[in-house]
C-alpha cells in the first residue's frame, strides 16, 4: 500500500512541473430540452488521447498546456460540435448538442468516441444504457422496463421468468446497489417483481457496473445500477405519455424560469383489475383488487454557473386488497418505496467540482388481515437518512481525482407482528435495529503513459450497530447511538489498462467490497415480504473480492465493439436459510440464518454493433456459481440458485423504413436449478416428500423470442403533437418455459391409493401487446 | 399456528396466477433412482391417562412414482428388525406384530391406536410394540430407540416433557356468515413461564381415529407465561377433498375428542417442518426438508405428554 501512495505522489507532483497549463470546463446539455448529458465526450482532435467526459451532472473539466486546440464535443445520437479554443487562460465552455442528422434513413450517430471507451477507459464491466435504446426493445405487455433490459447484458441474469430481479456475476439479488438519483432503492419490483419501479419516461440514464466497482460506490458486493432521473425541459413545456394494456403513463415537464429552472412530474398506474371490478361483483371475491402506481418528480434551480440545486423524489406503492365476504376474510398488502434527494452542485474552480446530497428513503411492507375478530398485522421496513459529499478534481489531463464522505443512519424494522383475537393481544415486540454506516474514499483515474492507465482507489467503511439495543448474547443494554457492535471494511480497488493500439486493449481489476445490509430470501426471487437486516452481533458483514481480466477490441472503424472478460469471485459470510427453515413470523429472521462462503467464476463474450440501420448486440456468458454452508449438507459445495451455465442474449434493432422500426430479442439460458424430490414416505398415513441434494436438478432450458414493431405515422411532422404505435409479441413461438415445478399429493380413502403428481408450471405463453405513445411539445 | 396460514405465499401465487390468466401446467416426472430407498421410522411413546402403548412402525420410502395402490402398501412394512428402547433404567425389546397374525377383535384396537380406519383390509400393517408395557412411562423421562435391520443401525432419542393441560374449552359461532349447524372451538392455555413449551393436537369425531390438522403444532414461546386463547381446528385428512365452507369447523351435536399433547423441541420441529413442507412449495417458497430426529433414516421417534378431552358440540 505504501508503494501505491508513493507512486501516486510522484505521478501527481511530476505532472504539474512544466509549462503553463489552463483548464477548459463546463456543462454539456441537450439543445432541445436543456437536460444535462452524462458521459458526453470532449476530445482534443489533434491528440485524441487527451480528452474528458461529463460526469453524472453533465460537468467536464480538461486541463492542457497553453495553446490553441480543435475540440470536438460528442454524444450518442447527437450531432458533433467542433470548437477552436485558444487556451491562454481558463476557459468556460458550455455546449448544447442537437439531435443527429438523418441522411438516407441512416442516423449518423456521433458515438465514435463513446465506443472508444470500450478500449480506453480503465473501468471494466461498466455498461451504459441510454433509456432511448431501452425503449426500442420489445417488452412484455408493452411495459418498457429498465431492469429487464439490463438482464440482456452479459454477466447479468434474470432471477426468473418475466421478473425484474437480477443476479450479477453469481451474486445474490441483495448484492446489487440500486440507486435512483443517489437514493438506495430497497425493493425495485412491483407486483412480486414482475415489473420494476422505474418508469422509463422519467429516466435519463442507466449505468450498470458489474466488474470493478469504483471506490465512490460501496455497501454491496456485486454490482451498482446507477439510475438518473431526467431534470425536466428548461426551454419549453412538453407532455408525453402512453396508453397500454395494463397501465398508462403521463409525464409533464417544462421550465419554471427559462434556462434557469425546470421541473418534471411523471406518473404511472396499472388498471387491469380495476377493469375487472364489475366481473368480481357478486362473486366470492367481491372487492378484491390489485394495482400499483409510481410518481417521479424532479425540480432544479441554477443559481449561477457555479451553483445548482436539485430536488428529486420518487413515490410508489403496490396495493393488494383481498376480500372474501362469505367468510369475512380480508387482507390488505400495501408496500412501496419513497425516496427524496436534495443535491447541491458547486464549482469551486474549473478543476474542482463538489456535490453535496441529503437523501431520505423509506421502504415499507405491511400486511393487515383477519377474519372477523381475529386481526393480524405485520410490518417491516427500512428507513435511511443519508448525507454525502463528493469531490471531483481534475488537476491535469493525466488525473481525475475523486474523494468524499458518506454517512447513513439506518433504521431497520424487522417483521413485527401483532394479533388480537377479541380481547387477547399478542405481539412479537421486536424493536427496530439502528445503525450508522460511514465511508471515506479516494480514487485516482490516471494515465501513466500513452499505453498504460491505472485506476486506483481505496474505500474505508465503518458500520456500527447502535442502540437502543439489548444484546442477545450478553444481555448488555445499549443506549441511543451507543455502539453495540462495530465492523470495519478495508476496500482497495484497482483497475489497470494496457492499450496496445487505438483499437485494442487489455484490462484487469481487483475489487474488494463489504456489505453490511442483507436480504435473504427463501424463494428464488425476492418478495416484498423479504426483510432487510443489518449486520449485528449475530450477522457478520458479507465480504467479497473480485478478480477480472478482459480484452477489448473495436473493429471496422469502430463499427463493432467486442470484448471478452473473465472473472473470479470469492465471497465470505454469505447468508441463507437452513434446509428445514420454517417461515415463523414470531422469530427474528437473523436467528434462522446460516452462514457460509461462495465462489463464482465465468467468461463473458460481447459483440456490439452500435452504428447503422441495424444495430444491437450479442452477449454470451459461461459461468459457475457455488455456495458452501457448514449447516447445509455438511458444507458440500453446491451450485447456488444464481448458477446458470449458459446465458445468451441477442438484441437487434432495424430501421426498416422511415415510418417503421423493428426490434427483436432472443434469449437462451440453462434451466434454473432446483432441489428435486427423491421420493416419499408415510407418517400418520400421510404422504410426505423428501428431497435430494440442494439444487441438484435443473429445469428445462429457457428460451424465447420477442418481436416488436414501432410505427410512427408522421416522422417528419413539425406539429406540436406526435404519436406512435408499438406492437409487440412476447415469447413469439410460444415456448413453454417452466416457471417452477409443483408437487401435489392426493389420497383416495375409498381405494386406499395415493397419487403424487409433479407438474411443470408455465406462466407466460405468447403475449401480444399494443401501446400508443404520444408527445406534445410547446412550440 | 394459524399465523403462517395468513402469510402463506400461496395466497400470493394463486392471486398472481389468476391475475395473469395465462399460466399452464404440464405433467412432470422427475428422474429417480430406485436403489435409494430409506428406512422410515414412526414411533411414539405416550404418557398420560389415555395413553397408547409404545410402538414403532418401520417402512421403506418410495421412489417417485405417480400412484401407489393399496396392495403395494403391505410391501412397504419392514419385518425382522430388532427394535429396543431404553428408558434410562432398562432396555426393552419390542415385539413384532402384524395384523395378519392377530385375532379380529384385537385389530380394531390396533386401528384405534394408529388412528387408522380400515377402508381396505388388504393392507397388512406390521409394527413393533411394547406388548407387556415394560417401559417406565414418566414425564421428563428420556427414551432411546435403537433399530437393527439388515445390518444397519438406526437410532433416535426423545423425551416426554411435563404436561400443560388445556385451561378451558368453549364453543363459539363460526366466523363470517352465521351458521346454525357449525361451531368453532376456542381453547385457553395457561403457558408456564420460563420453559419452552411445544404443543400438538389431534381431533377425532365419532367413528374416526385421531387426525392432525394441517397446522398441528403450536410454539408456546411467544405466549411464554401468558394465558392465551386460540382456535383449534377440526382436522381434515390430508390429500382428500374438503368443503372450504366447513373447513376447520365442528358440526353441532357431534361428539368430538381433542387429543392435546406437550412435546419436546425435536418432536415439534418434525411436525412443524412437516406441516410447513406440506403447505409450502411453488415459486415463492423453496422446498422444506423435514427435520427428523432419526439418525440413519427418515421419520419420527416422538414422546407425547397427552390427555384427551371429550366434548359434545352444543346445539345453538
Amino acid at each position: 500500500m505504501k508503494h501505491v501512495v508513493l507512486l501516486l505522489f510522484c505521478l501527481l507532483s511530476g505532472a504539474v512541473i512544466g509549462q503553463n497549463k489552463y483548464t477548459i470546463s463546463g456543462y454539456v446539455k441537450d439543445k432541445a430540452s436543456g437536460e444535462t448529458l452524462i458521459g458526453a465526450n470532449i476530445v482534443n482532435l489533434e491528440n485524441p488521447s487527451l480528452g474528458a467526459s461529463t460526469n453524472s451532472y453533465g460537468f467536464y473539466s480538461l486541463t492542457m498546456v497553453e495553446g490553441t486546440y480543435k475540440i470536438a464535443v460528442t454524444y450518442l445520437g447527437c450531432e458533433d460540435q467542433f470548437f477552436e479554443v485558444k487556451l491562454d487562460k481558463n476557459v468556460s465552455l458550455n455546449v448544447d448538442l442537437g439531435e443527429g442528422v438523418i441522411i438516407d434513413e441512416v442516423v449518423i450517430s456521433a458515438e465514435k468516441d463513446d465506443r472508444r471507451k470500450n478500449v480506453e477507459g480503465t473501468q471494466m464491466g461498466t455498461l451504459e444504457l441510454p433509456v432511448e435504446n431501452i425503449k426500442k426493445l420489445p417488452a412484455i405487455f408493452g411495459e418498457v422496463d429498465i431492469l429487464k433490459a439490463i438482464q440482456l447484458l452479459p454477466g447479468v441474469l434474470s432471477s426468473g421468468e418475466g421478473t425484474s430481479g437480477f443476479y450479477v456475476r453469481g451474486g445474490g439479488p441483495d448484492q446489487n446497489l440500486v440507486l435512483l438519483d443517489e437514493a438506495v432503492v430497497y425493493n425495485s419490483g412491483h407486483m412480486l417483481g414482475f415489473f420494476s419501479v422505474f418508469n422509463a419516461d422519467a429516466i435519463k440514464n442507466t449505468t450498470l457496473i458489474k466488474g470493478g466497482m469504483p471506490a465512490n460506490y460501496g455497501g454491496r458486493l456485486s454490482s451498482v445500477l446507477d439510475i438518473q432521473m431526467k431534470e425536466g425541459n428548461n426551454k419549453k413545456f412538453e407532455v408525453e405519455g402512453g396508453i397500454g394494456l395494463i397501465s398508462s403513463r403521463l409525464t409533464v415537464q417544462g421550465p419554471i424560469v427559462k434556462d434557469k429552472s425546470s421541473f418534471i412530474i411523471s406518473g404511472r398506474r396499472t388498471y387491469i383489475l380495476d377493469l375487472a371490478q364489475p366481473a368480481l361483483k357478486g362473486s366470492d371475491f367481491e372487492g378484491t383488487n390489485y394495482y400499483f402506481y409510481d410518481l417521479n418528480t424532479k425540480w432544479n434551480y441554477k443559481f449561477s454557473d457555479r451553483n445548482r440545486l436539485f430536488f428529486s423524489g420518487y413515490f410508489g406503492n403496490d396495493v393488494l386488497k383481498f376480500r372474501q365476504p362469505g367468510r369475512d376474510f380480508t387482507f390488505d398488502l400495501p408496500y412501496g418505496n419513497k425516496t427524496a434527494t436534495l443535491r447541491w452542485n458547486h464549482l469551486f474552480s474549473e478543476k474542482m467540482f463538489m456535490n453535496v446530497s441529503a437523501i431520505y428513503n423509506d421502504y415499507q411492507f405491511k400486511f393487515n388481515g383477519g377474519q372477523e375478530e381475529f386481526v393480524f398485522q405485520v410490518f417491516s421496513g427500512v428507513k435511511d437518512w443519508n448525507l454525502k459529499v463528493d469531490f471531483e478534481n481534475y488537476p491535469n489531463t493525466n488525473h481525475v481525482l475523486k474523494y468524499g464522505l458518506n454517512y447513513t443512519y439506518h433504521t431497520l424494522t424487522p417483521n413485527t407482528a401483532s394479533a388480537s383475537n377479541g380481547e387477547v393481544d399478542f405481539s412479537t415486540e421486536f424493536l427496530p435495529k439502528y445503525a450508522n454506516e460511514s465511508a471515506i474514499y479516494f480514487l485516482d483515474d490516471m494515465k501513466l503513459s500513452d499505453k498504460w492507465a491505472l485506476n486506483s482507489g481505496l474505500r474505508l467503511s465503518l458500520f456500527q450497530q447502535v442502540g437502543p439495543y439489548t444484546s442477545k448474547i450478553t444481555n448488555e443494554e445499549f443506549g441511543t447511538f451507543e455502539t453495540a457492535k462495530a465492523y470495519t471494511g478495508f476496500e482497495p480497488r484497482f483497475g489497470l489498462n494496457y492499450k496496445a493500439n487505438n483499437n485494442f486493449s487489455i484490462k484487469s481489476g481487483i475489487t474488494f467490497t463489504t456489505q453490511y445490509l442483507h436480504l435473504v430470501s427463501n424463494s428464488s426471487s425476492t418478495l416484498p415480504a423479504d426483510v432487510w437486516v443489518p449486520s449485528t452481533e449475530v450477522v457478520k458483514p458479507q465480504r467479497g473480492i473480485q478478480y477480472a481480466l478482459g480484452v477489448f477490441k473495436n473493429l471496422k472503424n469502430d463499427t463493432y465493439e467486442t470484448s471478452i472478460e473473465v472473472y473470479y469471485k470469492d465471497l465470505k459470510n454469505q447468508i441463507d436459510y437452513a434446509d428445514n427453515y420454517v417461515n415463523d413470523i414470531t422469530k427474528e429472521v437473523e436467528d434462522a440464518f446460516v452462514f457460509g462462503k461462495g465462489r463464482a467464476y465465468g467468461a463473458e463474450f460481447f459483440l456490439k454493433k452500435a452504428k447503422g440501420r441495424l444495430n444491437g448486440w450479442i452477449g454470451y456468458t459461461l459461468s459457475r456459481t457455488e455456495r458452501s454452508f457448514d449447516d447445509i449438507e455438511d458444507g458440500r459445495w453446491y451450485p447456488a440458485v444464481y448458477d446458470r451455465t449458459h446465458d445468451l442474449s441477442v438484441v437487434a434493432n432495424y430501421k426498416l423504413a422511415k415510418k417503421w422500426d423493428i426490434g427483436a430479442v432472443f434469449i437462451y439460458g440453462s434451466g434454473k436449478l432446483f432441489t428435486p424430490v427423491r421420493g416419499f414416505f408415510f407418517v400418520e398415513q400421510n404422504v410426505n416428500l423428501f428431497y435430494g441434494p440442494r439444487n441438484s436438478a435443473r429445469l428445462d432450458a429457457y428460451h424465447r423470442l420477442d418481436l416488436s414493431a414501432t410505427y410512427t405515422p408522421n416522422p417528419d411532422s413539425k406539429k406540436s403533437y406526435s404519436g406512435s404505435w408499438t406492437f409487440a409479441v412476447y415469447n413469439s413461438y410460444n415456448r413453454k418455459n417452466p416457471f417452477f415445478i409443483n408437487f401435489d399429493t392426493e389420497t383416495d380413502f375409498q381405494t386406499g391409493s395415493s397419487t403424487i403428481t409433479g407438474s411443470k408450471i408455465t406462466i407466460f405463453p405468447i403475449i401480444p401487446s399494443i401501446t400508443y405513445n404520444f408527445k406534445w411539445n410547446q412550440k | 399456528m394459524m399465523i403462517s396460514k395468513y402469510i402463506n405465499p400461496k395466497y400470493l401465487v394463486v392471486l398472481l396466477l389468476s391475475l395473469s390468466l395465462f399460466s399452464c401446467e404440464e405433467e412432470y416426472i422427475p428422474d429417480t433412482n430406485l436403489q435409494e430407498q430409506e428406512v422410515v421410522v414412526e414411533g411414539y411413546v405416550e404418557v398420560g391417562s389415555n395413553s397408547n402403548p409404545t410402538f414403532v412402525i418401520l417402512t421403506k420410502s418410495i421412489p417417485f412414482i405417480s400412484t401407489i395402490e393399496p396392495d403395494k402398501f403391505t410391501e412397504l412394512f419392514l419385518r425382522g428388525a430388532t427394535v429396543t428402547v431404553n428408558d434410562g433404567d432398562k432396555t426393552v425389546t419390542f415385539t413384532e406384530l402384524c395384523l395378519s397374525d392377530i385375532p379380529e377383535e384385537l385389530k380394531a384396537q390396533v386401528y384405534e391406536v394408529l388412528g387408522y380406519t380400515p377402508d381396505s383390509g388388504a393392507v397388512d400393517i406390521c409394527l413393533y410394540v411394547d406388548l407387556l408395557g415394560q417401559l417406565t412411562k414418566d414425564y421428563g423421562r428420556k427414551y432411546d430407540l435403537k433399530v437393527l435391520i439388515d445390518g444397519k443401525e438406526i437410532t433416535a432419542t426423545t423425551t416426554v416433557p411435563s404436561f400443560v393441560p388445556l385451561d378451558s374449552l368453549r364453543w363459539d359461532d363460526t366466523p363470517g356468515e352465521p351458521s346454525d349447524t357449525l361451531a368453532q372451538l376456542l381453547v385457553t392455555i395457561d403457558d408456564p413461564a420460563g420453559v419452552a413449551n411445544f404443543y400438538r393436537y389431534q381431533t377425532a369425531t365419532e367413528g374416526s381415529g385421531f387426525i392432525a390438522p394441517f397446522n398441528s403444532v403450536i410454539d408456546g414461546e411467544i405466549f411464554d407465561g401468558k394465558k392465551f386463547d386460540i382456535p383449534l381446528q377440526k382436522a381434515e385428512r390430508r390429500g382428500g377433498d374438503f368443503d372450504p365452507d366447513s373447513f376447520g369447523l365442528y358440526l353441532r351435536g357431534d361428539t368430538v375428542t381433542i387429543k392435546w399433547s406437550t412435546i419436546d423441541k425435536a418432536h415439534f420441529d418434525f411436525w412443524n417442518t412437516r406441516d410447513f413442507s406440506a403447505n409450502s412449495g411453488g415459486p415463492f417458497s423453496s422446498y422444506t426438508r423435514i427435520a427428523s430426529n432419526i439418525k440413519g433414516g427418515l421419520g419420527i421417534w416422538g414422546g407425547y405428554a397427552t390427555e384427551q378431552y371429550k366434548e359434545v358440540v352444543p346445539f345453538k
